[in-house]
């Protein structure tokens, strides 16, 4: 009886150890869109090489992401939004350090779909930003899923729409985050 | 034909070519790599070791160039369709070479393993240099296809 018990508390204790290691999550290949609705024309662009980190312990989240690997339908309008809107070749990355902040709320280790509100730094064409966004996380099979969808200012990121254009472009544009994770094995 | 006529003739044919132009300049799509020639041919690892050794000196030599990076497969993230073949030469989670397979072209890195020398070609959209400490920095390309030519 005695033997058994210290072997199941081995066995606990070993699964709590593999339990506790895999409080990060990461992606590399997340998704990230944007849409701006203009009077024309509505622009929209894919990204599928978001890379993203979640420690679930600390609520601590980060996302990286570069200009140039923004897809458009329209080869020109590509190149218009890397050449004259968010410079990339002067700003070559966008990122995101933030906090879900009703993080005790989400339970990792337990499947389900969790409202999460984050807070952090956005930074764009090299201005940073303070934004709250809301979002989610979906556990499935241990994995959170996020998913995010907020809007921004062209404004207070400093990128000018150019007078010809100015009518027929939003200064409003709306980005979708959507990033299956898998567990950071260190 | 009077002097009159051949002038506007003249006229409506160079708005006519104008605005071919114009149509097909705000309709062109990004080409299919498969038929552009590389600009550089690299090795995966020194590619990266370029990168890491000083990234705004590489990030100048190679904007906006067409590379085919020759390299061994580490890892092939297939996510909803889309294929990202990883390439390096150690398979540790380290710095490496990750290429965003072409949409048209996203079947043809299914069959790849683990291991493989394969090279692959693609647009380079830069350097993520890793801030967390725990990913490791990667050269990013997409637009890619299967092979070097």
């Amino acid at each position: 009886m005695k033997k058994r018990v210290i072997g199941l508390t081995s066995v606990w204790v070993l699964l709590s150890v593999l339990v506790t290691a895999q409080d990060k999550f990461f992606t590399k290949n997340g998704k990230i869109s944007f849409v701006s609705k203009g009077n024309i024309e509505t622009i929209t662009a894919k990204h599928k090489g978001i890379t993203a980190v979640v420690d679930s312990k600390s609520g601590a989240v980060q996302f990286a992401v570069l200009m140039k690997g923004f897809e458009f339908a329209k080869a020109l309008m590509q190149e218009h939004f890397n050449e004259n809107y968010v410079e990339s070749d002067k700003y070559p990355k966008a990122d995101f350090k933030g906090q879900v902040t009703n993080n005790s709320e989400v339970n990792y280790a337990q499947d389900g779909s969790y409202n999460a509100k984050v807070k952090g730094t956005l930074t764009i064409h090299g201005v940073s930003k303070e934004v709250e966004v809301p979002g989610k996380i979906t556990v499935k099979s241990g994995k959170p899923q996020l998913n995010a969808d907020f809007n921004i200012l062209l404004s207070d990121y400093n990128i000018k729409i150019p007078a010809v254009v100015k009518e027929n472009i939003s200064n409003t544009v709306t980005i979708t985050v959507d990033c299956a994770l898998e567990p950071l094995k260190n | 034909m009077s002097k009159k006529q051949a002038i506007i003739i003249s006229i409506l044919l160079v708005l006519a070519a104008v605005a071919i132009y114009v149509y097909r300049e705000y309709n062109r799509t990004n080409k299919d790599l498969a038929t552009v020639a590389p600009d550089y041919t690299v090795q995966a690892t020194a590619l990266v070791n370029e990168f890491l050794a000083n990234d705004s000196v590489a990030y100048n030599k190679y904007r906006n160039k067409i590379l085919a990076v020759q390299g061994m497969v580490k890892a092939v993230d297939n996510v909803d369709g889309d294929c990202t073949v990883v390439l390096g030469d150690t398979m540790e989670l380290s710095s490496s070479v990750r290429c965003l397979l072409d949409s048209a072209h996203a079947a043809t890195g299914a069959g790849f393993k683990r291991g493989n020398q394969v090279t692959i070609k693609g647009a380079i959209t830069g350097f993520k240099k890793d801030d967390t400490g725990l990913l490791g920095s990667d050269v990013e390309l997409n637009r890619c296809v299967i092979g070097g030519e």
